[in-house]
């Protein structure tokens, strides 16, 4: 189970192990020589499947680089200058560096305050069951998921539909939303008796006085729309001394699908239409709403002549969705030029990217920790407490200096890992942001598989640069192994 | 300085049946050292845990000075304590150590400076002040733990087997150090050991706990020379306390009592204090350093044994034998010339024997 | 002097402030809510998976799967007739989960067998040079994959040129691949298990006569069994869920690994994502159940690995 996990024995032998490494002279009884080559025969196997498929392959890469797609003719460091002078390979730099900056600090981090947390409740069995299962899902398939979690339509992405929510409680849209996006106008609805008004309002074109009625049609408003809040069949307005009454209704009716300015009885009211009258002057001087049967009344008005304006909240649309897989950058980079833009930017999908990807991980950051966390002499964090340190100040002053190694070890097996980055990328980031996306591993698959014919000299190139990344990691994994 | 009372003080951990601290009532005066000692799992260190507020209490109250401390976290109970594993900061140097606890009060740094070079120059400790604890030691990292009590003069010290994770050697020597340690500082000192060599030779009182209960408290001598039960009597002193069940004879109220070759003359006031269990059995205790090869006249206790194992011991010697089915350990003179295989009468005085209810395991006391 | 009992002041009674049950204190209803929370979030993209593989294709895009939570009655599992009903046709689901399983199990049992082989040597044998080839296997720990892509590709052409079987594209190169990568960080998780068996007993079967092979079989084998099965889960599960060896060595071949089945569908992700969460459901169930069954060996080993 998670929760009882032993100390990593990684990475330390006990201390005899050097000794043990040396070479014993003479052979034991009953061994000689013939033991000397039958535990060397046990390593034949591996050693020359690892000659032959790693370590042949990194000298035969190296060569590759310098080498045009043919193979054939040398070219020198001539991929390694497209390399770097190509915009699009750029990019690749620019994410492995915000991969590099954020997500190891990220996931460490992350790792930390939920083995802290963890430790203090009854269920953290389960709770570590839940956050390290991901772990074990093919970054294919958890990419696909956070794809669809992502998606711009809120009727399949949850975090636009939460954020499309919580946007029109905050500031709801009209009843009659107008797509500006699909080139629609509140000027296009205005149908008889009807013109645009100021700020996106509709006004009548013609003015009234009290006692009289309006008669405004408007065309574009859908019927699915008019059924969601339950329109009537459009009523007969009647005048009203001291009163402005009218109707608003859907001036189109099937049977009769050229007549215009004619209320038919297929023909409906619009319902809660928000409408000021408005004097000559532009002030208000009464609102209404309407009815279901589209007929509306201002009462109590004194005379003169106004007109009625339906306002333009009306037809306020509501929030779309923010299209988080996208290349939309988070840094300015406006007015850079194009190698500045692609080096500067920050796009989107990254950022969705590294959710998902801490979603994946964070898990494997809790556990290391923990186990580090239970490897701790639980006397000394006691004896910070009996020194008068609070929770937080054990945390920061002894817990955390105290796991330092364990710390380090998680955030550099992190640092290899998005390295590498590859399987999240070309799964999770649809087409139109991959090129923003890109990692050095996906375009050196990119350009070794893909082209027709294959660049394999520039991939080598992006392979060496790759190997030449991970040395210092291999250097620290080293030390930690000759202590 | 302070004093600290348990009252009642219960800890029953959830789920388990029995009590690991069971009504435990204990007075500790301002400056005295107390050492609870009894045997691993006992719960000394769980009752010491409670007193620091590493463990919540489950009854009962604690109370340091004036205060009752049960609902006080460690940190606000005014106390200092010394871990078995002496828990130093292994990324902070010694003076880290000894100053933490004063940097989290936020002392000012001169007066932090001062108390932390005093408790150095106390401990011998100043060349070290800037390693840090893994180049240490295992007796210097044990004087740190020390020092980074005793700067922050707190009301009450707290030691868990602060000795027994260091060779024979420097325990005897940190052993002195501790107690003269005690007597410059007259705190209140809390010690808890197993060993009731080391509780005899430094507790001003010493309380044995055994399965949870207090089962006496007193002074060294008092343990030693008046067990209340059968349980403290065994518990200290070494070797052991030899036990014999003894059968009295209540028909004829004579003064002797005869098991196989185990015989006792009672003196007239143990005869008087036996009286009320005539007819039945008690447990006879005598301590093996109280045994003399011999058979003295007069009132005593009397038996032989086979010799089955001798250990020299210099001036003395240990004698394991064998009466009657029942091991018997006697420290004599080694100028006896006792050899294994050897039947050697035994005798002890009156006043070295010891009676226990077989029932209560109470001392039988007069009166 | 005895067990001193002491009388409660009234002014130390006093002091006791009100005070809430210790469960209540102990439980911390905001550090519980809070880890609820985020539990609960974590679980969110499992149970997205798990809703729309079970919703009918013409639900995606128009309701989000969320709406299942109220409406359970959408509910059906006709995407899985679906796809089992297509049978073991190459390219198929079923197919790709026996390729997989075709590629995973051969790569498993060889790289805990050669790993274990060879930590017994590094370890146990006498020969000279052994933490020269432990501190190379080491540095070999963290080498990309990608360095080898191409040139493997290239021995495996050349290897069909002389001998007519040509590995590429093939389920033997993609396991070639495979157990050369995962054999440094095998042998080095069996060398750090084997480094805790005292060498006595290894002596003490030397000097019963007990060649290398028997030590290795009788003495080291079982002993180091529970690293093996940290390895061998390990592996499994690494194997399983690789993408880009079968990206590149397997792509010619109409047998998918079901990595590969997932990825093909994504070039029409919003009209195939029915076969995409219904297929991803079907390749995470093996792994769910071998960790779930043996989470122990299989943390372990995550924890030996960090170095990966």
């Amino acid at each position: 189970m998670l929760g009882s996990v032993a100390v990593p024995v990684a990475g330390t032998g006990e201390p005899g192990a050097t000794a043990q490494l040396l070479p014993a002279t003479g052979g034991a009884p009953g061994g000689g020589w013939r033991s000397h080559l039958g535990s060397l025969a046990f390593l034949a196997p591996a050693a020359i499947w690892l000659v032959l498929v790693t370590v042949y392959p990194l000298v035969a890469t190296v060569r590759n680089s310098l080498f045009d797609s043919t193979g054939t003719s040398y070219i020198g460091l001539h991929n390694y200058q497209e390399i770097f002078s190509t915009a699009s390979i750029l990019v690749t730099f620019r994410n492995n560096v915000i991969w590099f900056v954020v997500f190891p600090f990220l996931v460490t981090f992350l790792g930390l305050v939920f083995a802290v947390l963890t430790e203090r409740i009854r269920w953290s069995t389960a709770f570590k069951t839940i956050i390290f299962m991901p772990i074990i899902f093919s970054a294919t398939a958890s990419g696909l998921v956070w794809r669809t979690i992502f998606d711009l339509d809120p009727h399949i992405g949850l975090v636009n539909a939460t954020t499309q929510t919580v946007a029109n409680w905050i500031n709801p849209p009209g009843f009659y939303p107008v797509n500006t996006a699909a080139g629609q106008t509140v000027a296009g609805l205005a149908g008889t008796g009807l013109r645009p008004g100021p700020n996106g309002s509709l006004e009548s074109s013609s003015t009234v006085a009290p006692g009289s009625t309006a008669q405004l049609g408007l065309v574009g408003i859908s019927l699915p729309a008019l059924t969601l809040v339950g329109a009537h069949p459009a009523g007969t307005p009647s005048p009203a001394p001291g009163a402005v009454t009218g109707l608003a209704w859907r001036d189109f009716s099937p049977t009769h699908p050229t007549a215009r300015g004619q209320v038919f009885p297929d023909e409906d009211g619009i319902p809660g239409l928000h409408m000021t009258l408005v004097r000559s002057d532009g002030s208000s001087a009464a609102t209404t709403t309407t009815g279901a049967d589209g007929l509306f009344r201002f009462d109590g008005v004194s005379g003169g002549n106004y007109r009625v304006q339906v306002d333009a909240n009306n037809f306020k649309s509501g929030f779309t969705g923010v299209f988080f897989l996208g290349t939309q950058s988070i840094t300015p980079t406006s007015g850079l030029d194009q190698t500045a833009q692609a080096i500067l930017s920050v796009p989107l999908v990254d950022i969705a990217m590294i959710i998902a990807y801490l979603w994946i991980w964070a898990g494997f950051a809790m556990v290391v920790i923990a186990a580090g966390l239970a490897a701790l002499n639980r006397e000394v964090l006691e004896a910070a407490k009996i020194d008068g340190a609070s929770e937080w100040q054990t945390l920061r002053r002894v817990t955390v200096p105290m796991l330092a190694p364990v710390l380090v070890v998680v955030a550099v097996t992190m640092l290899i890992n998005v390295l590498k980055l590859f399987d999240i990328i070309i799964n999770m980031a649809p087409g139109s942001s991959q090129g923003d996306a890109n990692t050095l591993a996906l375009a050196m698959y990119n350009y070794g598989f893909t082209g027709s014919p294959p660049a394999t000299g520039l991939a080598s190139a992006i392979a060496v640069i790759l190997f030449i990344l991970v040395v210092p990691a291999m250097l620290f994994n080293i030390r930690r192994i000759r202590g | 300085m302070a004093r600290v009372i348990l009252d009642g003080m219960t800890k029953r951990y959830p789920g388990g049946g029995a009590l690991a601290v069971d009504h435990m009532d204990l007075d500790i005066a301002d400056g005295e050292f107390v050492c609870l000692v009894g045997p691993s799992g006992c719960g000394k260190t769980t009752a010491l845990r409670m007193i620091a507020g590493l463990e919540d209490i489950t009854s009962g109250e604690v109370r340091i000075g004036d205060r009752v401390v049960n609902d006080l976290p460690p940190r606000d109970r005014d106390i200092a304590m010394v871990f078995q594993s002496y828990a130093l900061y292994p990324h902070m140097t010694v003076f880290d150590n000894m100053a933490f606890g004063l940097q989290l009060r936020k002392t000012p740094k001169d007066e932090i400076d001062r108390a932390v070079r005093e408790a150095a120059r106390i401990l011998d400790l100043e060349r070290f002040l800037d390693r840090k604890p893994g180049a240490l030691s295992g007796g210097q990292r044990q004087r740190v733990a020390l020092g980074r009590a005793i700067v922050r003069e707190p009301s009450a010290f707290l030691m868990d087997e602060p000795l027994s994770n260091l060779d024979a050697k420097l325990r005897v020597a940190t052993r002195a150090e501790i107690a003269r340690l005690h007597q410059r500082l007259e705190a209140t000192m809390i010690y808890v050991t197993h060993d009731q060599v080391e509780a005899m030779t430094m507790g001003d009182r010493i309380a044995v706990i055994n399965e949870g209960v207090l089962q006496q408290a007193g002074t060294p001598k008092e343990m030693y020379s008046t067990p209340s039960n059968r349980f403290v009597a065994g518990f200290i002193g070494s070797p052991s306390m030899n036990f014999v069940d003894l059968k009295t004879d209540g028909e004829t109220k004579d003064a002797t009592l005869i098991a196989g070759s185990t015989e006792v003359r009672l003196d007239d006031k143990q005869a008087a204090m036996l009286q009320g269990h005539g007819g039945r059995t008690v447990i006879l205790g005598f301590r093996p350093e109280h045994l003399s090869v011999g058979k003295p006249e007069g009132p005593g206790l009397t038996m032989t044994a086979l010799i089955d194992v001798i250990e020299f011991l210099g001036n003395d010697e240990l004698i394991h034998g064998v009466s009657d089915d029942r091991d018997v350990v006697a420290i004599v003179t080694s100028l006896n010339g006792l050899k294994v295989g050897d039947q050697v009468a035994l005798s002890a005085p009156p006043t070295a024997l010891y009676f226990f209810d077989p029932d209560t395991n109470l001392a039988i006391t007069p009166g | 002097m005895s067990t001193a009992s002491a009388v409660a002041t009234p002014a130390a009674s006093k002091q006791r402030t009100l005070r809430f049950p210790q469960w209540i204190r102990r439980g911390r209803p905001v550090l519980n809510i809070v880890l609820a929370v985020i539990a609960i979030f974590w679980l969110v993209p499992t149970i997205g998976l798990v809703i729309i593989s079970l919703r009918p294709e013409s639900l995606f895009g128009q309701s989000g799967w969320w709406t299942a939570l109220t409406a359970p009655a959408q509910l059906t599992i006709s995407n899985y007739q679906a796809l089992f009903g297509q049978g073991f046709a190459a390219g198929g689901l079923l197919d790709s989960l026996v390729t997989s399983a075709l590629i995973t199990i051969p790569t498993t049992i060889l790289v805990t067998v050669l790993a274990s082989l060879s930590a017994y040597s590094l370890v146990f044998g006498r020969w000279r040079g052994r933490t020269v080839v432990l501190l190379l296997i080491v540095g070999l720990l963290v080498v990309p994959i990608q360095v080898a892509l191409i040139p493997v590709s290239q021995l495996y052409k050349a290897f069909g040129s002389v001998t007519g079987f040509n590995p590429f594209g093939t389920i033997p190169g993609v396991i070639i691949f495979h157990v050369a990568f995962g054999l440094p960080f095998g042998i080095f998780l069996m060398r750090n298990f084997y480094m805790g068996i005292p060498k006595d007993l290894l002596e003490a079967g030397r000097i019963d006569g007990a060649g290398e092979w028997k030590l290795f079989r009788r003495v080291v084998l079982p002993l180091g069994l529970p690293a093996a099965a940290s390895l061998a889960i390990f592996q499994f599960i690494w194997v399983w869920n690789d993408l880009l060896v079968a990206l590149v060595f397997l792509a010619s071949n109409p047998h998918q690994t079901l990595t590969l089945f997932l990825y093909g569908q994504t070039r029409f992700f919003a009209s195939n994502y029915w076969i995409i969460s219904t297929g991803a459901m079907i390749s995470v169930l093996p792994p769910l159940i071998v960790f779930l069954s043996f989470q122990r060996y299989f943390v372990r080993g995550v924890l030996a690995g960090a170095v990966k």
